[in-house]
């Protein structure tokens, strides 16, 4: 049995011999260096853009603005997925500082950085907004003359009588919380190569999402799929930040202009910041609560900065409303979420995408209610916690739900009810707090694969789940050897290349071991059988009586009967046997202004416990110990399984406590790792354990994000019973830990 | 700027190069002599993805100048195997999975080896510290510690 074991990851040996081939390393003959000439200001009409100085400089090959977009047989201008408001560069507006305004392909990097000193813009500064509750009201500057209220997308919830129901409350709470913009910091930055050749395109680059790519680029180009080829190889990192359509579109505007040589194109660290970022939110929460902790109504207005354009906020913010809600028993519920236009870089998704400010909200929210009535923060959790059968906040009936059993492991794992150690009467506090998260993921998703078995009986899984650290590669080879009955040994994984390839929606929302794992059982399935007819001659049995298990294909009844799987084919002169397999979603249904029906296939669960430490001299958060939770329903690799809890931890601590993209103007002020930092060795908890539940007979659950969202309010919870202070913005930075514990003492004084 | 000719010994074999005067280490060995092991991330010295060993020191090679390394012993990822047998480091790594995209993985295999030949029996807070100068954004670092763990002579 090849699912359920630790399996090294299939190219570990290229991993710790630093030759794995990431699309960075890439280099093509003749390839040029593709640059980007950026704006400066954060909203301008264009008066004037002059590259022809550049364009003389030796070593330039070509230049690229949007004056090479007018006229009707040109490439589009504007791209996006599903709204195609944004220019590949700008053209007579500017909407955001680091907006590209002009691509340079040149022969060395040194030339195009010259290059890009003999540019000319002149343009005439417009009023701006970064804010983006302030751009929502009246006389606020506007980014695109179609959504004159700056608003991108505006979701609605609404379930039973609001109104009833907070006259129905002993209590009312509000609180309001806030996170910042943040930067998804894979260690590689995006970068993207084309080339074009007889009318025909190709991309290699590093994202999550290649044939959104290609649709988006041949849209661009007005070309038939089959004419752009994207091909991924392994990422150094994705998080969401390399979800959607990102930088492709101006590697390949290069490459058309210049025409016979490929142009690479990789974004500095300090352009990774203006490339793509995390949602700021801030979010508005009232619940409606009996004395004995019963709810009875609760309302949720969530403002999300989705930055110049919409690209991934489009869809986004309907997840981000069904994210902040809380997998709790309430009655009434109302949200809106609103996802909205300023003068920013490009928000999307970041790791646990729309959740982390929710659960933030609703978590930090969730310990209020608790303290106010006296209840454990627990006991208050478990007594309202969805269960299996209960409806949610969309009407829809609920399954497999493991609420409950996560949020325990994590607190009985940290010792919830056991007394914490003594400060001793030092500076030191100490405290715990608990958070859970429910997510719903992509509603309606296709997943297809390709299954090759040659005559020396090796396996080739083609897919287009992208291998970006998570091990999707892996854990889908091992679904595959086991649905097949062969030793793993045998598998090798190819993809995605979309001339090779079969389609997949893309690799985000912790999908790809549900989605492509249902699809390879399904191919596995198809290819079992034709192994069965192909043996079922030589066996002199019916196909139907036969199995395939430990490399032998045998009579089902008369295991001895057999013969090794990988002498079926010769025997037969077959060269190969090749299957498909398809997995998709469809039932996925939101009435736009109720949102009820059907959001999601499966629900993502997860939860956290922790122990701190704070300084109250300082205020310094030092994290001691954590136990993280989620529902996996059946683990694939235990060991890839604990990366992916673990290290959704430590990149939720950074979130937590350190990271936050400082604007100043519009300018982002910290695009650096040295300014922007991010979780270390020594920012890890000592005491970091997790745990993945399974279920028997369920099917394998995604796990990529669920650990993140709880670790800030599970943080800020321990805060709060370390000190007495509620930090309501992140991240929980000692100068506001230390500012909150004055406060408290002034009040009790 | 000008160019001058250097001679590198870059895992264990020497190398004649013209290099810029101003180029980094980084850019030697990852342009002109494709050691795509060594990694470009933050080009600040802040992530570690850049760690090569430079007489058994780790430094960050994106802010050490190829002329300042002129006749050191410069190890890279691509030299640490022998033969095509993997390093202890290496195979530790692999045993206790203590890697994810691994783009940082070569930079925490090189500190670690200096680690090592620094203190053959380094603790759990000194694993920790030595390490600090080397960023994992996927969050392994408690497998990089049980592997770190098992390559030491006293292994508890």
């Amino acid at each position: 049995m090849a699912v359920g074991k630790s399996v090294p990851m299939l190219d570990s040996v290229a991993r710790v011999t630093g030759t794995v081939p990431y699309p960075s390393n890439l280099k093509l003959p003749d390839m040029l260096v593709g640059k980007i000439f950026r704006s400066r200001v954060p909203h301008a009409h264009v008066m004037k853009l002059d590259v022809s100085a550049a364009e003389r400089l030796p070593g330039v090959v070509a230049i690229v603005t949007a004056a090479d977009f007018a006229g009707d047989d040109k490439p589009n201008l504007h791209f996006g997925s599903p709204i195609q408001d944004q220019p590949i560069v700008a053209g007579d507006r500017i909407r955001y500082i680091g907006e590209p305004l002009a691509l340079i392909a040149a022969e060395s990097a040194a030339v195009a950085d010259q290059a890009m000193d003999l540019i000319e813009l002149e343009y005439e500064e417009l009023s701006a907004v970064f804010d983006a509750e302030q751009a929502m009201l009246p006389g606020a500057p506007i980014l695109h003359e179609a959504s004159p209220d700056n608003i991108v997308r505006h979701s609605k919830l609404r379930r039973g009588d609001i109104d009833a129901g907070f006259a129905a409350a002993d209590e009312i709470v509000e609180e309001v919380f806030s996170s910042p913009m943040a930067q998804q910091a894979s260690l590689e930055t995006h970068v993207a190569t084309a080339r074009w050749k007889e009318g025909k395109l190709t991309v290699w680059t590093g994202s999550q999402s290649p044939y959104t790519v290609r649709r988006v680029l041949g849209a661009i180009f007005d070309l038939d799929l089959e004419n752009v080829r994207v091909i991924v190889p392994p990422l150094g990192g994705g998080f969401g930040g390399k979800g959607n359509v990102r930088i492709q579109p101006m590697a390949a505007a290069l490459a058309w202009k210049v025409g016979n040589r490929p142009v690479k194109l990789m974004m500095t660290r300090a352009e990774e910041f203006v490339t793509v970022t995390k949602h700021a939110a801030k979010i508005m929460i009232k619940s409606g609560v009996k004395f004995d902790g019963t709810f009875t109504a609760r309302e949720v207005s969530i403002y999300w900065n989705g930055g110049a354009y919409a690209s991934s906020s489009a869809h986004l913010v309907p997840a981000g409303m069904l994210r902040a809600i809380g997998p709790y028993r309430i009655p009434a519920v109302h949200v809106d979420s609103y996802g909205i236009y300023t003068n920013l870089p490009i928000a999307a998704a970041y790791r646990g995408a729309m959740s982390s400010q929710g659960v933030f909200a609703h978590e930090s929210h969730m310990d209020t209610i608790a303290h106010l009535l006296g209840i454990d923060p627990l006991e208050l959790r478990t007594k309202n916690l969805l269960r299996t059968d209960d409806l949610f906040a969309t009407g829809e009936r609920l399954h497999d739900i493991h609420f409950v059993e996560c949020l325990e492991a994590a607190a009985y794992g940290l010792g919830w009810h056991e007394p914490l150690q003594s400060d001793n009467g030092t500076i030191k506090k100490r405290g715990r707090g608990l958070a859970v998260m429910m997510k719903n993921t992509i509603a309606n998703s296709y997943s297809e694969c390709r299954i090759e078995l040659d005559a020396e009986g090796r396996v080739t899984l083609f897919v287009s789940t992208v291998e970006m650290g998570q091990g999707g590669h892996t854990a889908l080879a091992q679904i595959a050897a086991e649905a097949l009955g062969v030793p793993i040994e045998v598998l090798a994984v190819t993809g995605p290349d979309t001339a090779e390839t079969p389609p997949d929606a893309q690799t985000a929302s912790s999908r790809s071991t549900h989605m492509m794992g249902n699809a390879v059982l399904d191919g596995a399935a198809s290819l079992r059988q034709q192994l069965a007819e192909a043996a079922a001659p030589i066996l002199e049995w019916s196909p139907d009586d036969l199995s395939v298990a430990d490399g032998y294909v045998f009579v089902t009844t008369q295991p001895q009967a057999r013969i090794p799987y990988t002498e079926v084919l010769g025997r037969n002169n077959i060269d190969a046997l090749t299957a498909t397999g398809k997995y998709s979603t469809n039932e996925g249904k939101l009435d736009p202004d109720t949102g009820q029906g059907i959001s999601t296939p499966d629900w993502h669960q997860g939860a956290g416990a922790c122990e701190v430490e704070v300084d109250t001299q300082t205020g310094k958060v030092t994290v001691l110990r954590y136990h993280s939770a989620s529902f996996a329903g059946r683990v694939v690799n235990p060991t890839l399984a604990g990366l992916q809890n673990d290290g959704n931890v430590i990149f939720g601590m950074g979130a937590s406590l350190l990271e936050e993209v400082a604007i100043d103007g519009g300018q982002i002020t910290n695009p650096n790792l040295s300014d922007y930092m991010l979780p270390s060795f020594l920012d890890t908890p000592v005491e970091l354990k997790n745990v993945s539940l399974e279920e028997e007979g369920s099917s394998f659950q995604g796990i990529g994000e669920m650990t993140l969202p709880p670790v800030a309010p599970a943080i800020a919870n321990a805060i709060y019973d370390a000190v007495g202070a509620r930090i309501r913005d992140l991240p929980l930075t000692a100068e506001k830990v230390l500012r909150g514990i004055q406060g408290r003492t002034d009040h009790e004084r | 700027m000008s160019d001058r000719t250097l001679t590198l010994q870059v895992n264990g074999r020497p190398y004649t190069l013209e290099v810029p005067s101003g180029q980094t280490l980084l850019e030697t060995l990852r342009e002109s002599l494709e050691l795509v092991g060594v990694r470009d991330s933050c080009g600040i010295g802040m992530c570690g993805t850049c760690t090569v060993l430079v007489d058994g020191r780790a430094i960050s090679s994106c802010l050490t100048l190829t002329a300042q390394v002129e006749n050191k012993h410069i190890t890279t990822i691509e030299g640490l195997s022998q033969d095509g047998q993997l390093h202890p480091v290496q195979q530790a790594y692999i045993d206790h999975g203590a890697f994810q995209c691994a783009y940082c993985t070569p930079g925490f295999i090189l500190s670690t080896v200096a680690l090592l030949g620094e203190n053959a029996n380094p603790d759990d807070a000194a694993i920790r510290e030595y390490l600090a100068g080397n960023l994992c954004r996927c969050g392994s670092y408690v497998n990089i510690l049980n592997a770190v763990r098992a390559c030491r002579t006293i292994d508890d």
